[in-house]
């Protein structure tokens, strides 16, 4: 799975060894595909000479990160009984996950079901790195976490040494993560938002 | 069947608190035990999750919305060839996305390969409704899409009129989706993040 066709661009090929490459890499492809890149060359090729080096990051153990912003994409097959039940918490939950905030550096998460209820898709941004996020689950939802992962084949339960292993298992790097805020986390975003608010009183109050 | 899960939930809704917990409880009887042990001891934080007004939006056609941000979780069937094509693309690039600032409403974007390299996952955050969501796409990077998605079975092309329905049909809504601050556009962020540098910039100099 991480064994790649495709070798990594080098640090030093040059902007047209890129276009050459992406050339090659569409030759197969359909006529107006190959306008279209034609077309977007000149905006690709902005995209990867503006900064030299590559922006993805790893994000720890697994999983790639942009600047403070990681991603975490997990897809879970079904215990018996467990789609059924996980559907229903949610249902009655309603889209209330203020424990979601409890977490501190989630930005987003979505709750996914696949294949006919058969598998699950579990996809987050978040902030920083691998080990400390899962730690920041297990000491802060350990219950949360459990209500919905004893829905999956082999959960071990969050408080089970083998717990980062089974997420891991899990866990699907992806290839391509883009944010647009790669600088802020969850807590500047939140510290931003009151800063933000305190200067509209202020400019108000001297207006006033 | 959307019909069916809306009006399921809308008789939920209709609900006590108590006969929600007294559901959560049959329906975790014959879960493994570490999750009807958590749903005990998570019930506290349930009956409040429960008992606050519904968060749950539409996103417009698919997906959910949260405030004012949505999700989008497509996966798509690779066309032979696709998927050597789109991780040479993605590996070219080096994990710019620029052109997605381009967009504007675009919070965070993954390409995830699953299943052997046969399909791929899709997924993004984004601001507002899901009609002029794809239309800022069609209008403001056209080429860029054609360039990724043209490595998937059906593609129409993004000129195509046939195209919503084309993304519709590989849509997977999510049946939960939580956002850190549902009320931040990714413009209003942008703003923010200025008004912060600039109360910086007068601190220093008031402090000078």
């Amino acid at each position: 799975m991480a064994t790649q066709t495709v070798t990594r661009p080098k640090k030093n090929q040059t902007v047209e060894d890129k276009i050459q490459q992406l050339r090659q890499v569409y030759a197969d492809a359909p006529q107006y595909v190959k306008t279209a890149l034609e077309n977007g060359l000149p905006a690709m090729l902005s995209d990867s000479s503006e900064e030299q080096a590559s922006r993805s990051e790893s994000a720890g153990r697994i999983g790639i990160r942009q600047g403070k912003v990681s991603e975490l994409t997990v897809i879970a097959p079904f215990a018996p009984g467990g789609a059924k039940r996980l559907r229903a918490v949610l249902r009655l939950l309603n889209g209330n996950f203020r424990a979601g905030k409890k977490v501190g550096t989630l930005h987003n998460m979505r709750f996914v079901f696949l294949d006919n209820d058969t598998k699950f898709l579990f996809a987050t941004a978040y902030d920083g790195e691998w080990d400390p996020y899962i730690e920041d689950f297990a000491t802060k939802i350990p219950d949360d976490m459990d209500i919905i992962f004893s829905a999956f084949e082999g959960w071990p339960g969050i408080r089970s040494p083998k717990v980062k292993d089974w997420i891991a298992e899990h866990q699907i790097a992806a290839d391509g993560w883009y944010v647009a805020h790669p600088d802020l986390t969850v807590a500047e975003t939140a510290q931003m938002k009151r800063v933000g608010k305190a200067v509209d009183e202020f400019l108000d109050k001297i207006s006033g | 069947m959307a019909t069916l899960t809306q009006e399921k939930t809308r008789s939920d809704q209709d609900l006590t608190v108590e006969q929600k917990v007294q559901k959560l409880r049959a329906l975790y009887a014959d879960a493994p035990e570490l999750g009807t042990v958590a749903l005990e001891k998570g019930l506290a934080d349930l009956r409040r999750e429960m008992a606050a007004p519904p968060r749950r939006e539409n996103a417009g056609r698919l997906g959910a919305r949260q405030g004012q941000v949505s999700e989008f979780t497509l996966i798509f069937p690779f066309r032979e060839g696709g998927a050597k094509r789109l991780r040479g693309l993605l590996q070219l690039t080096q994990g710019n996305f620029q052109l997605a600032d381009k967009v504007g409403t675009v919070h965070d974007m993954r390409f995830v390969f699953l299943d052997n390299d046969t399909k791929l996952l899709f997924a993004t955050a984004y601001d507002g409704d899901w009609d002029p969501y794809i239309e800022d796409f069609q209008s403001k990077i056209p080429d860029a899409l054609d360039i990724l998605l043209c490595n998937f079975e059906g593609f129409p092309g993004l000129r195509n009129p046939s195209i919503k329905d084309w993304l519709a049909k590989h849509q997977v809504s999510a049946d939960a989706w939580y956002v850190a601050s549902p009320k931040l556009t990714a413009a209003e962020t942008r703003r923010l993040e200025r008004v912060g540098q600039a109360l910086d910039e007068f601190l220093d100099k008031i402090g000078k």
